[in-house]
């Protein structure tokens, strides 16, 4: 029993110290980028080590990208029907650039991983990330160079201002998140207490799952007719309750002072009193996981659209350039045209990378299902590393970046 | 146990993959084709660099932005961004490594820069950066040009790309290209991908093609 308790703080503690490498790799990656370049556009990126085999190899794909982006804007002039070409050239351009270092890239994933469970959805968000991300390099270009002909200088500063605005959101919506899901945590967090309690004081525990001890069948208790609504419980609805954690008198008294304190469903069924026939004591540490179903189903569009915007607000620094060259050669809409393929190209990867954080969220709630309350918190753990990790993304990049102003 | 262990190893590696992934995978965007000139003074010390670098045609486009009025451009406006130019490039060093016997040269602040643009309207930087103090040229002198963080890709020009100006009798001149970076350094070179550390500024330096100066 101890050390069945003792792997779960370990499973626990690996997990959390699992979502912090993901928060630093993915956060790392893009503080790493923040210089500010003399010959950078207004926006902070770093570039690639150019170094041998497959990076040496998409390094130089990347010169021959960029030349093609120029020759293909330049073809324009004589043939309009180039712009498919060019078209072409950009949509493959956003694939591989996208799948470069961007902070849009991490806040979208963090994201989907803190909240997200739906793939549609997720696809959705990180399309109209990229779509957003091509649409404001193109309002930055449109209006600043093409119609009020600003010099680099004067667009660098605007864009520089947009990105920085983008950091701070991206700094809020981590915050927000990492409140609610700081809450929700806090809020699981006392449903480790029993078995704590159990491997502290080695007393004995019934296995999750059994029901049978103490003679008590709780399966046979009409929850419906207790007075659950005088409990503040999250899942009025279902019911699903799983039976997991049981425990001796001694420590459940212990636990049940502690279950005030943010379990939303209340362990401590008053069911002795006024409900005759109904053989449940105090014994009963009735433990009631939230259900792994609703695990992640928090939803909210206010959420998921401050995740576009914040993701796609920046421009990246790839359609400035060719919008601004674009309009050099007379054809700004040749420049239009390359950077909504460039979107789609970015939508791609982005979207791509979207389903891979839902599907890991997926991977990790069906056992977070079988994990009973270990699993629910380390969700709720991984959730809130994720939603660390975008505050931590948007406060470095704030920080790094505001001095410029 | 083990098969959650087993699952939560595999989301581990996903994530941290599609982490480090991305660094690995970033690209510069500006591209210069670099000539440069390794100034002596007549005692033979060589008293810095003077650089011309040309950009593509892309990141020339978006320099000269707005500046170009009926095809023309005007001649002080363009000297306006070289100094802009160079005094943001002064808080990197100029990109430019001088060593000589292993000693790197602090750069005096540039006073000369100018912009001009070829019949391709792509734009060229010249400058002179200057050492604060001149260096021995008898010992192993050596040139790179250079961006650490690969926003900008710097290439030597592959005709004549460095010069030896006023230089003494018998000074000779090569150009190293670098080999291919060890497993070890590759490795290091990852790591550092992951985290806030850059991987050194010796790998850059590895990396970078370097001009070679010897005088007797």
């Amino acid at each position: 029993m101890h050390s069945r308790y003792s792997s779960a703080r370990t499973w626990l503690a690996i997990g959390i110290i699992g979502a912090c490498a993901v928060a630093l790799l993915t956060g790392g990656g893009d503080a790493l980028a923040q210089a500010k370049n003399p010959f950078n556009v207004g926006i902070s990126e770093g570039g690639a080590v150019p170094q041998g085999g497959i990076t040496g190899w998409i390094f130089a794909q990347q010169m021959a990208f960029e030349r093609m982006l120029s020759s293909g804007v330049r073809a324009i002039k004589t043939d309009t029907s180039a712009v498919w070409a060019l078209m072409g050239i950009s949509f493959a351009y956003g694939v591989f650039h996208a799948a470069g270092p961007g902070h849009g890239k991490a806040v979208v994933a963090s994201y989907m991983f803190a909240n997200e469970r739906a793939l549609k959805r997720g696809i959705v968000i990180s399309f109209l990330a990229a779509m957003l991300q091509g649409l404001v390099a193109i309002a930055i270009v449109g209006i600043l160079a093409w119609v009020l002909n600003a010099t680099s200088q004067h667009m660098k500063s605007v864009a520089n201002l947009v990105e920085i605005a983008s950091f701070a959101g991206i700094a809020l919506l981590g915050l927000w998140l990492v409140w609610v899901k700081g809450r929700a945590l806090f809020a699981a967090l006392p449903l480790l207490k029993p078995a704590a309690g159990v491997s502290e004081n080695s007393a004995p525990a019934a296995t999750p799952h059994e029901h049978d001890h103490h003679g008590h069948d709780h399966h046979s208790h009409d929850h419906h007719s207790h007075d659950h609504h005088s409990h503040d419980h999250a899942h009025a609805a279902t019911h699903d309750h799983n039976h997991e954690v049981q425990t001796l008198t001694p420590v459940l008294t212990k636990a049940h002072d502690d279950h005030k304190h943010g379990h939303e469903h209340h362990a401590h069924h008053d069911h002795a009193h006024g409900e005759p026939g109904h053989v449940h004591d105090e014994h009963c540490g009735h433990f009631h996981a939230p259900d792994p179903k609703t695990l992640g189903e928090n939803f909210s569009w206010g959420t998921a659209l401050a995740t576009v915007v914040t993701a796609g607000a920046r421009p990246c620094s790839g359609a400035i350039l060719v919008l601004v060259f674009a309009v050099a050669q007379g054809i700004f809409l040749a420049g239009v045209a390359a950077t909504f393929a460039m979107a789609l190209g970015t939508a791609l990867t982005t979207g791509a990378l979207a389903a891979v954080a839902v599907l890991a969220k997926n991977i990790a709630l069906r056992y977070a299902g079988q994990g009973g309350a270990r699993g629910v918190v380390l969700i709720r753990a991984l959730e809130c590393a994720a939603a660390v990790a975008v505050f931590l993304l948007g406060a470095t990049l704030f920080l790094g970046s505001a001095h410029t102003l | 146990m083990t098969t959650h262990l087993t699952k939560l190893l595999a989301l581990a590696i996903l994530a941290a993959g599609i982490g480090a992934a991305s660094p690995a995978l970033a690209h510069p965007h500006v591209y210069v084709a670099v000539r440069s000139e390794i100034v002596f003074a007549p005692d033979g010390k060589i008293t810095g660099v003077r650089h011309s670098w040309t950009f593509d045609e892309m990141y020339s486009a978006f320099a000269v932005q707005g500046m170009v009025k009926e095809g023309k451009t005007n001649q002080s406006e363009l000297n306006e961004l070289a100094k802009t130019n160079v005094k943001q490039l002064a808080e990197y060093s100029y990109f430019t490594i001088a060593r000589a016997g292993g000693k790197s040269a602090e750069f005096k602040d540039v006073t000369d820069a100018t912009i001009t643009l070829d019949a391709k309207q792509n734009v060229t930087l010249h400058f002179t950066a200057e050492f604060k103090v001149p260096a021995s040229a008898n010992k192993a002198f050596m040139l790179q040009v250079f961006d650490p963080d690969y926003f900008v890709a710097f290439d030597f020009e592959k005709q004549n790309p460095v010069i030896m100006k006023n230089a003494p009798q018998g000074c000779s001149l090569r150009m190293v290209t670098p080999r291919p970076l060890t497993d070890e350094e590759t490795r290091r070179l990852q790591q550092s991908a992951g985290t806030n550390d850059s991987p050194g500024a010796d790998f850059g330096a590895k990396l970078a093609t370097r001009a070679s100066v010897a005088c007797p």
